[in-house]
């Protein structure tokens, strides 16, 4: 039996220190650059672009028809899958260090480790939202609004509460296991080409070699995420309640996850760093 | 009822030394499981209780402890076995600015620490002001603090530390840095937060600091408690421990080599001093001297050929540098010794010196040519009891009642004009 000289360490507790690194991380991410705040913007609309001139011109991948019965655009469509997308990359990439990064604060004073990991990720929701924002202004430029954009928040709460929580788990492990970094940006990879972003789900055969092919790439919890953001966003339709409880299934797993992780290994990063 | 800030039952932390510490996959498959390393407890089976707004003291040699039991008091370890309550919002000055980012401004980085002190908002900003004025870095509060000195680093991290009004202060004998006019700034600060109640916990080398501060103290020895009482008795007696041991390694390095080796020392070495004895009013070897009281300093010395004509010099120079005294045994002309090994005592009727360490130099001087020079190699613990005076040295003097009328009559006129002229 040990009891620690800690105090409680609720979330709720530490949310003006999440705040506070969240801000930090802000304002050091453009600090020195001349385009600033517009940085968090040129990437992804690189990658827009990018994908836009391969998959849209290049391979002649074309878009389902808008919500409003329009013929489709495939940037328009592509943007609505890669924001979410892209939130999850760079919250799982930029947290992973994190906590290294904070090492010599983390050695020196206590507070929880999941602080600073969780106002890494919300600082990169804010910048997210900046992205569904703009996501919101093309689709509208194209006439292209519906009530069900309404639902949006209750997409946005279970896919942020699962980001954060693969998260913490990657970033947890990686103190312990500094091979994991490299492993997960392999993995991100594999899985952003795994996830029905650059092309529709269609497209994939349903069976390949006696593989359920098609079902298991649905089975990827990005594909729900990213799926479901579409069908709101841009097919202007409410997912089907199985959706929804897959979307917080997911969300709930991996909190579970986070959790134990957190309790295993996440109490002493203070030594093990 | 006894109120307490910090009660630790059992404390114990062990720590695994691993030879290569950071595991890669490839490790763990080619050798299978870890291997474990070795077990250190850096702290075993720790029992104490510091009383609400007292000052407790942590001594004890490198490694013995001192910090990881700081750690653990703070949260950032957890312990290994024992508990440990603390009551009150717990500040820790560890190091000072370690919570500190670069790139954000002096008044941002107060925020963030304010935070993970577990402030709101609210209650930074309304420390910030005494912060900025505590700290005294003017406009570079707004500057990011990247570009700070190490000066200005430092003020400012002490002024957070302080300054946010914890129920508990941890300080890693951090104090020791910065101007001396910070330093008393912060010592002032120190002794006003523990006037006001504050609990503060005190990491120390300085024994002065421990009787002058604490209460109550703690004298760790290899992760164990040697030793819980009274400051000023734990202190003493770990001086007295390491005074025994120091003689000890004297006496051994002694046997090994029979003259001090010359590359430390100065001078021709055709004498020199081998060691200091300081004796009591008994006249009994004692590794602290008491002040006001009697005493006898006995250099011992070993001259390889007899020698004419010299002069033993000691020096006392206090902690803050300045030299107290500088006796010689010039005044009574120079003195012959014969080869082999013999002693000078230096009788003191009232030590007029102070509590405090004085580091103390030797030389055995003939007109400008130099024996021996032994520079601050030898420590001299002095320690007071009942009344202290401030200051240096002990004045020699009595004090007489207040008499009536201006004290002019014993005063010849013409200095006395003189006097007023200059005024």
């Amino acid at each position: 039996m040990n009891a620690t000289a800690r105090p409680r360490a609720s979330i709720w507790a530490y949310r003006s220190l999440i705040w506070n690194f969240a801000q930090r991380d802000l304002k050091s991410r453009f600090k020195g650059t001349a385009l600033g705040w517009a940085w968090s913007l040129v990437a992804p609309l690189a990658m827009l672009l990018t994908y836009s001139l391969v998959f849209g011109v290049f391979f002649h991948s074309s878009a389902p028809a808008f919500g409003t019965g329009r013929p489709g655009f495939f940037p328009v469509w592509l943007l609505a899958g890669l924001v979410p997308w892209n939130f999850f990359l760079i919250a799982v990439t930029t947290s992973m260090p994190t906590l290294l990064g904070n090492g010599a604060m983390l050695q020196k004073v206590y507070f929880p480790s999941f602080a600073p990991i969780l106002g890494a990720v919300m600082a990169i929701l804010v910048q997210t939202l900046i992205e569904f924002s703009l996501l919101a202004i093309v689709l509208a430029g194209f006439g292209n609004v519906g009530w069900t954009w309404l639902l949006f928040p209750l997409w946005l709460a279970p896919f942020v509460v699962f980001v954060t929580s693969i998260a913490l788990t990657l970033s947890i492990l990686n103190i312990h296991l500094r091979d994991l970094a490299h492993l997960t940006n392999v993995a991100l990879q594999l899985l952003f080409f795994l996830t029905p972003i650059i092309y529709q789900l269609s497209v994939i055969p349903t069976s390949w070699h006696g593989l359920p092919m098609q079902a298991l790439v649905r089975l990827n919890p990005m594909a729900g995420y990213v799926g479901a953001l579409r069908q709101l966003a841009y097919d202007l339709q409410v997912p089907g309640p199985a959706i929804w409880l897959e979307l917080v299934a997911w969300a709930a797993g991996a909190a579970v996850l986070a959790f134990f992780v957190y309790r295993w290994r996440g109490l002493d990063i203070g030594e093990a760093i | 009822m006894t109120e307490y800030a910090v009660r630790a039952e059992g404390l114990s932390k062990r720590f695994w030394l691993h030879g290569e510490r950071h595991t890669s996959l490839k490790q763990r498959v080619v050798r299978g499981k870890l291997p474990k390393g070795r077990e250190f407890w850096a702290l075993r089976d720790a029992s104490f209780d510091i009383e609400r707004g007292t000052t407790f003291g942590l001594i004890g040699q490198n490694g013995s402890g001192k910090s990881t039991t700081l750690k653990v008091l703070a949260g950032i370890y957890r312990p290994t076995s024992g508990k440990v309550v603390v009551a009150g919002r717990v500040s820790a000055l560890l190091e000072l600015g370690a919570g500190f980012h670069g790139d954000l401004t002096g008044r941002q980085n107060i925020r963030l620490n304010g935070a993970i002190l577990g402030l709101s908002g609210r209650q930074v900003s309304a420390a910030m002001d005494k912060i900025e004025d505590f700290a005294g870095i003017g406009e570079f509060i707004d500057l990011p603090v990247k570009i700070y000195s190490s000066g200005m680093f430092v003020r400012l991290g002490f002024a957070i530390a302080v300054s946010l009004d914890p129920d508990i202060l941890m300080v890693d004998e951090v104090i020791a840095v910065g101007d001396v006019e910070f330093q008393r700034k912060c010592f002032d600060h120190l002794f006003d937060l523990r006037k006001r109640g504050t609990t503060i916990v005190l990491v120390t080398h300085s024994l002065s600091l421990i009787r002058d501060m604490c209460d109550r103290a703690m004298w760790l020895d290899h992760g164990r408690i040697r030793q819980l009482g009274p400051a000023a008795e734990v202190g003493d007696a770990y001086l007295a421990d390491v005074n025994e041991r120091e003689m000890h390694a004297i006496h051994v390095a002694e046997g090994q080599l029979p003259a001090p080796s010359a590359s430390t020392r100065l001078g021709s070495g055709e004498v020199r001093i081998t060691s200091l004895e300081f004796l009591d009013a008994d006249s009994r070897a004692t590794p602290v001297l008491l002040a006001g009281a009697p005493c006898t300093i006995r250099m011992h010395y070993i001259a390889h050929e007899p020698i004419r004509h010299i002069i033993f010099g000691i020096r006392f120079m206090h902690e803050s540098g300045a030299i107290v005294a500088e006796p010689n045994s010039g005044r009574l002309g120079t003195w012959s010794v014969e080869a082999g090994e013999g002693y000078v005592d230096l009788v003191i009727d009232e030590l007029p010196l102070q509590p405090a360490t004085y580091q103390v130099s030797t030389t055995i001087v003939d007109r400008g040519h130099i024996f021996d020079s032994a520079d601050r190699e030898f420590d001299l613990h002095v320690r007071g009891h009942g009344y202290q005076e401030p200051g240096l040295t002990r004045m020699p003097g009595v004090w007489r009642e207040p008499v009536a009328g201006t004290g002019a009559a014993t005063v010849p006129g013409a200095i006395q004009e003189d006097v007023r002229a200059k005024q």
